[in-house]
């Protein structure tokens, strides 16, 4: 039985602002405001072009409209040279008020900065993994953490089939391609590279959320659509605190905690959490790793909050929620969900 | 066995070799195709009315996706246009025939079979799901294990072989059989753009038959061309599809580009308007169409030279489709216009195409692009290219040949009913995606959260998209009332300007009594009028004996032709006895080519 996809949310039909949680024209960072540069430009080109041809259209159908009593035919002409040649050259000039900047642009941001940190985007059907291989190894879920002010390098590969890696308010996509494998099963061959210098803080505030939304953007397989993530920027201190609290074990101290932790053994072949058994098992994980699951605000790859309910409802029957879900149903008792939801969503700290 | 076939009936119409029967069995066959593109578009607008609707799982969408796409270029646009290539050419030309009509018949009778091939899917359930574009390495047994990915990879195989065929066939018709007279730069700018677009048909066609055997293999013997896993690569899917895949839209908006012509010179009574520019425009369109495709792949991380140097040719495409479309308003300009649904469609094709243009031209620049790509606002632009656009100018034919055809008018009313409805309902769908694009919105995804602002102009989407489907409905009440009461048409009602209108409607089997000799650009029409604008008889068809006209003879030899060729790629999408089925297929395919062979003509 098919379920909606994504929490209740706030209905409003007549809600059309650009400030949306994915508009692609309140860019944030230099990458997004020079490619919203070159758009104004082309805006301005294409609505004058529009223009050029509207008006001579609708004149020459008020003016020439046929009154039906015409005796002769009209006069029989057949080309303008003068007329003809404008009309080529004038585009080509017009063209290359696009052209320049467009180049300008694209090669500018095709290298890499100095110093730049790095992080692994991986696509896999249909959630996303980010690997921190600078900061202490981090391997996280849906939920991308980045300091201010910080040029970024993005290496985006895919674990199955292409995806696209989308932060609209950040700038462009990058395709997420799929990619043989070195030895070890976990360091690819190929890969895509995205720069970004991450927005201020203040501009998070100044755009209404802390959270900046993505999306998967390449045809990936029945959930396409429930392939989301989610982009947080803290001050780089706060960002310091959670790479820290991501390396962090969990701290089992309540009982139900502790059953959950007995649960867990079940899940640990396809999903890891740092300081566990979980992480000994060789071989890449199919599924997110999960550690400070807890500090997470979604679950389900950006679809719904991340309450005792949804990951309840979740656990009850994945593929209820996400068609094609790898994540079979466990069978697990309601006693048993309330453990292991209970273990997994352990926090010490919330860090944003 | 050709002799002494039925001339009435239906065995007459299985049988047939002649371009008109075929062109009208093409007309109706992708109309019907229209009416099954068309319900899947319904069915995917009504789930994205609202947010977070259950009315179709990811897997039906995406299902409805890559059949709305593949139907629309495939079974629709590009057998649409095949009709009106059948119908005309040949007229146009003045010719008796095509120079292989039974090579004609052959690719209709393909074609049909492909196209039932791809839809036997619906039945079995085991619809495709990756999108027209089949982009490897979704398309993998891996992720794919059922045979609807088998469906696309034979369905478009069978129906690109139909093209292939008729592209030669065309091609040499051009080439070899105009009237006496009619140099290359006095043939109708129709038969130009009809030209150029076989031109691409065949230099783009093999492209995509290789890469469907390449994915045939991966899935059916296991080799790993797009498998990253064996060593393959996954973009390069992307390079072989998209060289056939973006002539392939000239392809399917260039004969809608002569059709407008000839309808805008008609209905200004006025000749085209730089003529020589226009073909050369249409030779420039073809010519640059491949060297554009990489404009798909922006975002696949082909590094910054690549994408400048695509770019800079995908711009450079403006500069001669802008001209067409000044050129386009030229021709009005000074005429005397009749407002006809024909011509309404005609006009709409110029201000829809230009609309859908400009957006092309925005991403056009790789920066723009990377935003742009995969959001609603490429759906928003290639729908005004392909739907306001070819569709329009397709209905704008229908409109116009319609009386040639069947030899009653079309009803007036009810066609600018549904061109006002087509108009309304097209925008209304369709410009609102502008917004959802630059709001963020991905393409081809099945549902969105309620939060996105991005519900009101999906509700405008698929008002819109209902509107057209009455729209819909009364072309087709349109064309049924009009074959039965439609008002007698007589030979030439429009006052046309190109050799269909000098012979009856509908045109007798052997087309001309007299082949004609041409001696310039629009010759009917100074056939008409002088220079000056004077009326003049126009000569009458000659009266002469049938018999001793020479018809080609009806043959049963394409259809089993077609059959064992449809037999062998029917076997790739059965799991039990599919070898059994595709070696019927390869003995009928061996017969009825033995058959052919020895026919008599």
């Amino acid at each position: 039985m098919q379920q909606p996809a994504f929490d209740e949310s706030s209905y409003k039909l007549f809600d059309v602002s650009w400030d949306a949680p994915m508009d692609t024209i309140s860019g944030l960072t230099e990458w997004s405001r020079d490619i919203n540069s070159v758009y104004a430009i082309t805006t301005v080109i294409t609505i004058f072009v529009f223009f050029a041809v509207a008006i001579p259209l609708i004149w020459t159908l008020v003016k020439f409209k046929s009154k039906g009593d015409e005796q002769t035919p009209p006069k029989q002409f057949h080309g303008n040279t003068t007329l003809e040649i404008l009309w080529t050259v004038i585009p080509v000039v017009l063209l290359l008020f696009i052209a320049v900047p467009t180049w300008r642009i694209l090669f500018k941001h095709a290298h890499t900065p100095e110093g730049a940190m790095q992080v692994d985007v991986i696509g896999h059907q249909w959630w996303w993994e980010f690997r921190y291989p600078q900061n202490g190894n981090i391997i996280t879920a849906n939920e991308l953490h980045l300091p201010e002010n910080t040029p970024v390098v993005f290496r985006v590969w895919s674990a199955d089939v292409i995806h696209g890696f989308w932060v609209p308010k950040f700038g462009g996509k990058m395709d997420a391609n799929p990619t043989a494998m070195e030895e070890d099963g976990i360091t690819p061959k190929r890969w895509s590279v995205l720069n970004i210098v991450t927005p201020s803080v203040a501009d998070a505030n100044k755009k209404g959320g802390e959270m900046y939304q993505g999306q998967c953007t390449q045809l990936c397989g029945p959930s396409h659509a429930l392939m989301r993530f989610n982009t947080v920027v803290h001050s780089k201190d706060e960002f310091e605190s959670w790479a820290k609290t991501a390396n962090t074990p969990p701290a089992v101290e309540t009982t139900l905690a502790k059953a959950g932790e007995q649960v867990f053994a079940r899940c640990q072949a396809c999903h890891a959490i740092t300081g566990t058994p979980s992480e000994q098992i060789p071989g890449p994980k199919i599924g997110p790793n999960l550690t400070n699951f807890g500090n997470r605000k979604y679950l389900g790859a950006g679809t719904r909050l991340n309450t005792m309910e949804n990951l309840a409802a979740w656990l009850r029957d994945p593929a209820s929620i996400k068609q094609g879900s790898l994540m079979p149903n466990l069978g697990l008792t309601e006693e048993e969900i309330q453990q292991v939801s209970s273990y997994v969503r352990l926090s010490t700290t919330k860090t944003y | 066995m050709a002799k002494n076939l039925p001339k009435t009936g239906l065995i007459s119409w299985l049988t047939t070799v002649d371009h008109k029967r075929i062109g009208i069995m093409y007309a109706l066959g992708s109309l019907f195709f229209l009416i099954v593109g068309g319900i899947d578009a319904i069915l995917m607008r009504t789930q994205l009315m609202v947010p977070n609707s259950t009315f179709l799982s990811g897997e039906t969408y995406n299902g409805l996706v890559t059949m709305h796409g593949t139907t629309m270029i495939f079974l629709v646009i590009m057998p649409l246009s095949a009709a009106f290539f059948n119908y005309l050419v040949p007229l146009q030309i003045g010719a008796p025939d095509v120079a292989f009509p039974r090579l004609n018949a052959l690719s209709f009778w393909i074609w049909l079979f492909g196209s039932l091939l791809l839809n036997t899917s619906y039945l079995v359930q085991q619809v495709p799901s990756v999108g027209w574009f089949a982009y490897a390495n979704l398309t993998q047994k891996q992720f794919n294990p059922t045979h609807s990915v088998d469906f696309w990879i034979l369905g478009v195989q069978v129906v690109g072989l139909a093209s292939l065929i008729a592209s030669i066939n065309f091609f040499v018709t051009i080439v070899n059989m105009r009237a006496k007279g009619m140099t290359l730069l006095k043939m109708p700018l129709f038969v130009w753009t009809t030209l150029v677009t076989q031109v691409l048909l065949f230099l783009s066609l093999p492209v995509i038959t290789v890469a469907l055997v390449m994915i045939s293999f991966d899935r059916t013997f296991g080799t790993g061309f797009f498998n990253p896993g064996l060593g393959g690569q996954v973009v390069m899917w992307q390079h072989l599809f998209w060289i056939f895949g973006h002539p392939e839209v000239y392809i399917l908006i260039l004969p809608a580009m002569g059709i407008v012509s000839e309808i805008l010179a008609t209905f200004a009574r006025k000749p085209l308007f730089g003529y020589t520019v226009m073909v050369y425009s249409s030779c420039a369109i073809g010519f640059l169409g491949f060297a554009v495709w990489a404009h798909h792949m922006f975002t696949t991380g082909l590094g910054p030279w690549a994408t400048a140097l695509f770019s800079a040719a995908t711009m450079l495409i403006a500069v001669p489709t802008g001209v067409k479309i000044f050129n386009w308003i030229s021709t009005l300009w000074g005429g005397q216009i009749r407002f006809t649904t024909a011509s309404l469609f005609a006009i709409s094709f110029v201000a829809m195409f230009t609309f859908g243009g400009l957006s092309g031209i925005m991403h056009s620049s790789p920066v723009i692009d990377t935003q742009h790509q995969a959001s609603y606002f490429v759906v928003a632009h290639f729908h005004y290219v392909l739907y306001g656009g070819a569709v329009m100018g397709l209905f704008g034919g229908i409109y116009y040949w319609f009386p040639k055809v069947t030899g009653r008018m079309m009803n007036e009313f009810i066609g600018k009913t549904q061109f006002w409805l087509y108009m309304i309902g097209f925008n209304l769908t369709f410009f609102p995606m502008h917004f959802l694009g630059l709001e963020g919105m991905p393409r081809r995804i099945y549902t969105y959260a309620g939060d996105q602002n991005w519900n009101f102009w999906n509700l405008c989407a698929t008002l819109g998209a209902y509107i057209t489907a009455v729209g819909g409905a009364l072309f087709f009440i349109n064309m049924l009332y009009s074959m039965i009461w439609g008002a007698k048409a007589s030979a030439d009602p429009w006052d046309g300007r190109t050799l269909e209108w000098s012979i009856a409607s509908p045109p007798p089997e052997y087309n001309f009594a007299k082949l004609p000799e041409v001696s310039q650009l629009d010759d009917w029409w100074y056939k008409k009028y002088t220079h000056d604008g004077k009326r003049l008889t126009p000569p009458q068809q000659p009266v002469v004996d049938i018999s001793s006209i020479h018809l080609p003879n009806q043959s049963f030899w394409p259809i089993f032709l077609a059959g064992g060729i449809t037999m062998i790629a029917t076997g790739f999408v059965v799991s039990a006895n599919g070898v059994m089925i595709s070696l019927i297929g390869v003995a009928l395919t061996v017969a009825s080519t033995y058959g052919w062979a020895y026919e008599e003509p």
